[in-house]
């Protein structure tokens, strides 16, 4: 069971971004209609098509057998853009949500997504597949708490990307215990 | 299409197709025409005549409504699969539309009409169950109509009709009571036993065709497909037994359901068929699905009541079976009632007891046919049609989200909402709350979600489950369609990433089957969409790209821009210019535009992998120009992002697509993209020979009287000249007709190469002529670039920036003003709120792409901007036409000169003249190393006036260089040459020089006769000379010594003697000085003695190297008057007059100024030479470092009284024969007891009159003997030049020396008396001294 993480600035640029995968299995249960997809067409933009619908994801994981998605497998490029489009509905929530962690904001093809909204607007996105709520929420309090630590440096800027080697092992270290 | 219309499940549809050659134009304003008929009256219908085909028909009493909808493309070929399963799909009825013209028969449109009609329904198709077709008149009356009345399926409209939309209806209210009747023939065959049987056959069960049907059924199945439905009458009585009473029984149901009726009817019903057909088909069914396909269609009839029954029914029937599919449909159905129902406003049946959502109900009812259809099903089915399941469930979740979506976006459940769900109409449905101008702001869409009691959130939840990999089975049509109808809802939401996400998929839809088709020999791949007018432009392009027109590319590329501009790339951020309307290329760049750097926006990652798709949706329609503008504008806002690969790709990408754009004929051409490419001009100074100096015409008066020139022109009498520093800064000047060049420095942040065609200067002002140059700028490099132009007429020349032209693009003008203190200020005041402004967030989210950012500048930054005003330029003065001189030969050997200290020489310059103008003003100036030392000593103000004099001196009476103008001819006729001769003297410390000439011409004749130019130009030419100075002959220690006629007697050489030849004892002193040589040859050094009142004299030695020699030079003593004594120490140059510090008392300034007149009539009255010995070089040798003190001051100086003593005696005691005492060596010597007399002669040699006093001593005094008294003679007053003698007698009266002093006193007014003068003699008295 795979996660991504990504730290987004108020312009949704990504300042930190992580893939976790947990030893924890898959149990999303397949819908049937995702099954027997037919390779219909052959061009670059039924590929696009594929990606985006999800589609390819879904193949790799039934190659494997179902269990555990090792490696990125999944697009890249696929999930960030359902991570970037998932902002839509956190910028809304967040209009009316006191609550700075966001549970399960959104969910796009296979993905459960996860927000923390600090009150600086940086966005943490998160795309799960299990449900793991408790420990989502304590995993985002910690990130929360090293990217404050990271933004007392008096040299990082609101827009500049989180380089820093502590954090990012400190952040693995946390998904590792939590999710 | 119209998958999102909530009730599509109640729509009654009737296919429109043309027929015949109607125009386009023609066809859809009638079917506008009959489309504006929404609803039908159940009561309008007429009634069917037979009992047995009036099942479906409505009473005509009955309120309710057949809710019409007319599509103009019948349903893909796929779908027929579910002719059962959902009729609501399918065109019930067809009408044909065709114009009636001169040309056409109405029987050719009878058949051109079956033939369509044929053509677009498979041939075992259950629908349409009706078709007619209506024929409009063309114009008035003038066809021959009159034979069409008897043709079957066609009716005329003539054009003379008033009311032809009442006309219409009723036509329509036929057509409908005609399929209604149809209805009845449907299910009296679903409901006999071998029906059923086929109805729960497969998944998507179909009816056989007649040939497969057992034989008591058949009988009326070919005639239904044969007949004519318009004509209901003449359909044979079909046989009914099995069910008729039974249904027969629900024809006029009561108006609310009865349970226990129904369950009476379900047990009468049940048994028995279970039971008989088991043995006929081997598997009993349930009657569910009949039920359920009952309610479909008396749904469609408009009686909600019957269906509301027949849905009840079959659910309780799904409930304890698996059949999800049919379950899930007979929840919609049910769903569909409900909102029937709260149109037609008879009250729903659960809103008195809850507080609920009105719609709550149907919300769940959609929810559990949503979870039921994404259920998997019971048994795997070897064909198993996932694309219908996959239809079904997308569908069924946009049903229920557009109810959500409807009831949001009408406040709440209201006739607003009813109207989005019933009738939103062909084209996409824009409730009012979201088209006004303010909608977009997601204010306004809170207030919805309040107002309305669904958020967002909510409809997008429901919304988003729509996507997922099963979009895959669905076929081209349907997913577009899909997608299209996700993104419009995303869109209305304000979730606009997400419709960017799947506007994606569509335009990867669309571009996959543009491709497709064209690997398909550019056959048209779905030819039903071609006729689809209705349809966005995107679809055309599906079939259009097949035959090679660019009609879609449009659209689809206004999707692509949609989707980038939503990632923050600017896709735009290059735009085309049409170069005859735009010669100039666009509004010329502002150098601050690019200053203030926005904060970036966006995903980087994904913004390069959506430029890339749009390169690649570009290339593929395939569209050149938009080709270029995506690659150049995704370099020009991304580059920073861009990999290398991708900028190499899109560079040529874009040059390759600019050439294929020309050749196609693309008249546009793109604007100049690669940011500011210049970041400097600089203009070239000339060199040094060309260069102008511009001088006000008053110069020229002052030059005439020279004076101190080499000291005031760099110091002037003030500190700070205000006139200096204006002259100093001021236009450049240029010449007319002469080469400019401008140093430009060009940028290139990419990693390819930039190729720029056409880079020109822009100017303003008089005529430039320059030519453009082309160039590659390196990559990622700054690059400097040389650009020569000429003004060709005076006046003054602005350079405001450049042109710069891109290969195939346009050319833009870029701005670049000076860099004054005020820009630079400006500059920095943006930047540096720009900078403040950086980390603080106002703006989140999409609202923060910098798109937008024209609108919030109203802060800092553009109060900084605000502030602007007009940007100065590099400016030249453009002035005519100058000679030219050059130096054309010198005397010197690779310019360098060898002196020696003190040595003169001279220096030949020839000038030539190789300008057509001639020269009439020439000047020079000189410079060497000594000057700048001393100036700056000088200006220091430090040293003492004596030395500051002595610096001056050097300066202004020394200098290395001298050229006596008046010899020489300062004119220079064009193309003439000219010597000038200069001299130069060696000079200590001096180790190079400078020669500036300076030369114009001033008497030019004058075009006009207004006043002359108060300024004139001149040009200089330097030569610079390396000087060498030996320093050969060093001077110690000068003194002078008083002259003792002593030592003067018993000199015997031969140099001596003629050097005291007339030398006295009195009045004269001695100069002495040490020469040392320190260079290697021997010099021969003389001294002169230049005096008034002395004959001249010299003596010379030669001085060996490393010698030092002690000259010596007998001086007549100098008296100077006091008008001359008492002046200051004069200062040289007008240089600024400092205060002296050290405080010296008014004798102490007497003495300092003796001390100086004194010397300077000391170096006046000797003069040194030296010379090469056997050589022939020469110089002067200066004692100016020697320095004075007080003694030699008191021995140079004549003194005021002059005091001459003697002794003499007489030769007897009355005569007056005077004999003088021997005298040897200075000394007398008297005998002892002799009377000898001593004569003190005083004489006043000052300047004014004295009274004095003298006193005589005798030491010892006590072996003299003496008459009279000695000390404090009154001697009276001397008038100047006057003598007085006095004699006193004495006798020495022992043996031995004797010294006798005299002094004078002047009495100064009453008790002052101040020695002014004495002398001394010396007596040496002994027993041998004659008598």
């Amino acid at each position: 069971m795979s996660h991504h993480l990504f730290l987004l600035s108020p312009s949704d640029t990504p300042l930190y971004s992580l893939t976790h995968f947990s030893a924890k299995p898959s149990q999303a249960a397949q819908s049937p209609l995702s099954a027997n997809l037919p390779s219909w067409s052959t061009s670059a933009f039924a590929g696009t098509l594929t990606a985006l619908s999800g589609a390819s994801s879904v193949v790799q994981a039934s190659t494997q057998g179902g269990g555990v998605r090792m490696g990125g497998g999944q697009d890249r490029h696929v999930i960030q853009m359902i991570a970037n489009a998932s902002l839509d509905v956190i910028e809304e929530v967040v209009r009316r949500d006191n609550g700075m962690y966001l549970k399960s904001v959104d969910k796009f093809n296979e993905w459960t997504v996860s927000a923390f909204v600090t009150p600086g607007n940086m966005k943490f996105v998160l795309l799960h597949e299990g449900k793991n709520d408790e420990g989502i929420r304590l995993f985002f309090s910690e990130v929360w708490e090293l990217y404050v630590k990271t933004t007392l440096n008096p040299f990082h800027t609101a827009h500049s990307g989180i380089v820093s080697g502590v954090f990012d092992a400190r952040v693995r270290a946390s998904a590792r215990k939590h999710l | 299409m119209e998958y999102n219309a909530f009730a599509s499940l109640s729509h009654f549809r009737i296919l429109l197709v043309p027929v015949g050659s109607i125009s386009r134009a023609t066809f859809d304003q009638w079917a506008a025409e009959i489309r504006t008929l929404e609803n039908l009256r159940l009561s309008d219908i007429p009634p069917g005549t037979k009992d047995e085909k009036a099942r479906f028909m409505p009473s005509p009493k009955s309120k309710g409504y057949l809710h019409l909808c007319f599509p103009t493309h019948p349903p893909p070929s796929s779908h027929y699969a579910m002719s059962l399963f959902r009729p609501s799909l399918f065109p019930l009825g067809v009408i044909g539309i065709a114009s009636c013209s001169h040309t056409d028969s109405l029987s050719s449109i009878a058949a051109e009409f079956n033939a369509t009609v044929k053509d677009l329904f498979p041939p075992d198709s259950l629908y349409p169950l009706a078709k007619n077709c209506f024929v409009f008149e063309e114009d008035d009356g003038t066809t021959n109509l009159n034979l069409g009345d008897h043709l079957p399926g066609l009716v005329i409209i003539p054009s003379m009709m008033g009311n032809k939309k009442e006309n219409i209806e009723t036509l329509l209210a036929d057509l409908c009571s005609n399929i209604l009747a149809e209805f009845s023939t449907v299910v009296n065959t679903l409901e006999s036993p071998l029906g059923n049987e086929y109805l729960n056959a497969t998944l998507f069960p179909f009816l056989p065709s007649a040939s497969d049907f057992p034989r008591q059924l058949v009988d009326d199945e070919p005639e239904r497909l044969s007949r004519v439905p318009s004509q209901p009458e003449h359909s044979p009585v079909p046989a009914r037994r099995v069910s008729t009473p039974i249904l027969g029984m629900k024809r006029n149901p009561s108006t609310g359901p009865s349970s226990p009726m129904a369950s009476a009817r379900q047990s009468t019903l049940n048994v028995p068929m279970a039971r008989k057909r088991q043995s006929l088909i081997g598997a009993a069914s349930s009657h569910g699905r009949l039920f359920k396909v009952l309610g479909d269609l008396f749904i469609l009839a408009g009686r909600t009541e019957d269906a509301s029954v027949w849905y009840t029914e079959a659910l309780t029937l799904f409930k304890t079976s698996t059949d999800s599919l049919w379950h899930a449909s007979t929840l919609e159905g049910l769903a569909t009632l409900s909102l029937l129902d709260a149109w037609s406003g008879q009250g729903f049946q659960t809103s008195i007891s809850t507080s609920k959502e009105p719609w709550g109900d149907i919300s769940e009812r959609l929810d559990q046919a949503i979870s039921l259809y994404g259920r998997p099903g019971p048994l795997p089915e070897p064909d198993q049609r996932y694309d219908l399941h996959a239809y079904l469930y997308t569908v069924a979740i946009l049903r229920h989200s557009s109810l959500l979506f409807a009831a949001w976006a009408a406040k709440g459940w209201g006739p607003l909402a009813f109207t989005a769900l019933m009738h939103p109409g062909p084209a996409p449905y824009i409730p009012p709350t979201l088209s006004h101008p303010d909608s977009h702001l997601p204010r306004n869409r809170d207030r919805l979600s309040s107002f309305s009691g669904v958020t967002r959130s909510q409809i997008a939840a429901v919304l988003s489950q729509v996507h997922g990999p099963w979009l895959l089975h669905l076929g081209h049509r349907e997913r577009i369609a899909v997608l299209e109808s996700v993104a419009y809802l995303y869109s209305s939401l304000g979730y606009h990433r997400k419709e960017a996400y799947i506007l994606r998929e569509v335009v990867g839809c669309i571009m996959d089957l543009v491709v497709c088709a064209r690997e398909e020999d550019g056959r048209s791949y779905l030819p039903g969409i071609a006729a689809n007018g209705k349809e966005s432009g995107d679809l055309g392009a599906v079939a259009v790209k097949g035959i090679e027109r660019s009609t879609g590319n449009e659209s689809v590329l206004k999707l692509v821009k949609f989707v980038c501009e939503m990632h923050g790339i600017d896709v735009e951020a290059v735009t085309f210019v049409n170069p005859s309307t735009q010669d100039e290329g666009g509004a010329p760049q502002d150098v601050n535009a690019d200053d203030v750097q926005e904060d970036p926006y966006g995903w980087p990652e994904l913004q390069i992998g959506i430029i890339r798709e749009a390169l690649a949706v570009a290339e593929a329609l395939p569209d050149p120009p938009s080709v270029a503008q995506f690659s150049l504008s995704a370099l020009k806002s991304l580059h920073a992002v861009l990999g290398d690969d991708d900028q190499h790709h899109m560079y040529f990408t874009s040059g390759k697509a600019l050439t294929a754009a020309k050749r196609r004929g693309e008249t546009r051409s793109i604007e100049y993209w690669s940011g500011r490419p210049v970041v400097s001009i600089e203009l070239l100074q000339p060199p040094p020979s060309r260069l102008l100096v511009e001088n006000p015409v008053s110069v020229l008066a002052q030059q005439r009287s020279e004076g101190a020139g080499q000291i005031s022109q760099m110091t002037g009498p003030f500190l700070y000249n205000p006139r200096k520093s204006v002259t100093a800064r001021g236009s450049t000047l240029v010449v007319t007709d002469e080469p400019l060049e401008f140093v430009l420095t060009l940028r290139n942040p990419f990693v390819f190469d930039l190729e720029i065609q056409n880079l020109s200067l822009s100017t303003s002002g008089v005529a430039f002529d320059m030519k453009p140059i082309s160039l590659t700028i390196p990559a990622n490099s700054y690059h400097p670039v040389t650009l020569t132009g000429k003004p060709l007429e005076d006046g003054s020349l602005v350079i405001r920036g450049c042109h710069v032209q891109a290969p195939g693009g346009a050319s833009r003008e870029f701005l670049l003003p000076l860099a004054t203190a005020e820009e630079e200020e400006h500059r920095f005041r943006r930047r540096s709120a720009a900078a403040c402004e950086s980390d603080r967030t106002k703006y989140s989210g999409l609202e923060s792409r910098s798109k937008k950012s024209e609108k919030r500048n109203s802060t800092l930054v553009a109060s900084a901007l605000s502030k602007r005003t007009i940007p100065k330029f590099l400016e030249c003065t453009v002035v005519p036409e100058q000679p030219l001189l050059r130096i054309r030969w010198s005397s010197l050997v690779h310019g360098a000169v060898m002196l020696y200290n003190g040595e003169k020489s001279t220096l030949r310059l020839t000038l030539e003249n190789v300008s057509n103008l001639p020269v009439d003003f020439l000047r020079l100036s000189f410079d060497d190393s000594t000057i700048g030392p001393a100036q700056a000593a000088l200006a220091e103000g430090d040293l003492s006036i004596y030395d500051a004099y002595e610096t001056e001196y050097q300066l202004i009476n020394r200098p290395v260089f001298s050229w006596d103008r008046e010899q020489e001819d300062t004119e220079i006729p064009a193309g003439r040459k000219v010597a000038i001769v200069l001299t130069c003297s060696g000079k200590v410390g001096c180790t190079s020089g400078g020669i500036y000439i300076s030369y114009g011409y001033l008497h030019r004749p004058q075009s006009t006769l207004s006043q002359p130019q108060e300024t004139f130009h001149t040009r200089q030419l330097s030569y610079p000379v390396l000087v060498t100075v030996y320093h050969m002959l060093e001077c110690h220690n000068m003194d002078v010594f008083p002259l003792d006629q002593g030592g003067c007697e018993e000199t015997s050489e031969d140099g001596r003697a003629i050097l005291f030849k007339d030398v006295e004892e009195e009045g004269w002193c001695l100069f002495s000085i040490d020469v040392r040589n320190t260079y290697g040859l021997p010099f021969e050094v003389t001294l002169n003695r230049v005096q008034k009142n002395a004959p001249p004299t010299s003596t010379t030695c030669i001085v060996a190297p490393g010698a030092t020699t002690r000259m010596v030079l007998p001086l007549k003593k100098i008296q100077l008057p006091e008008e001359i004594t008492s002046q200051a120490i004069p200062m040289l140059s007008d240089r600024q007059f400092v205060v002296d510090k050290t405080k010296l008392s008014t004798a102490e300034y007497k003495l300092q100024r003796e001390l100086f007149w004194y010397r300077e009539e000391l170096f006046k009255s000797v003069r040194g030479h030296w010379r090469e010995a056997g050589g022939t070089r020469s110089g002067e040798l200066s004692f100016r470092q020697q320095r004075m003190t007080l003694p030699m001051l008191a021995t140079l100086r004549t003194e005021s009284i002059r005091i001459h003593l003697e002794l003499y005696r007489r030769g007897s005691e009355t005569s007056e024969e005077q004999i003088s005492v021997m005298r040897k060596n200075g000394t007398y010597h008297p005998a002892p007891y002799q009377f000898v007399y001593l004569r003190v002669r005083i004489a006043n040699l000052s300047f004014q009159p004295l009274v004095l006093t003298a006193d005589t001593t005798v030491d010892p005094a006590d072996h003299v003997i003496q008459e009279g008294v000695l000390s404090d003679v009154p001697i009276g007053r001397l008038e100047k030049g006057e003598e007085r003698e006095l004699e006193a007698p004495l006798c020495f009266v022992a043996c031995g020396r004797f010294h006798v002093q005299v002094e004078a006193r002047a009495v100064d007014g009453a008790v002052r008396e101040a020695r002014v003068g004495s002398a001394t003699l010396k007596v040496v008295v002994s027993e041998d001294n004659p008598e």
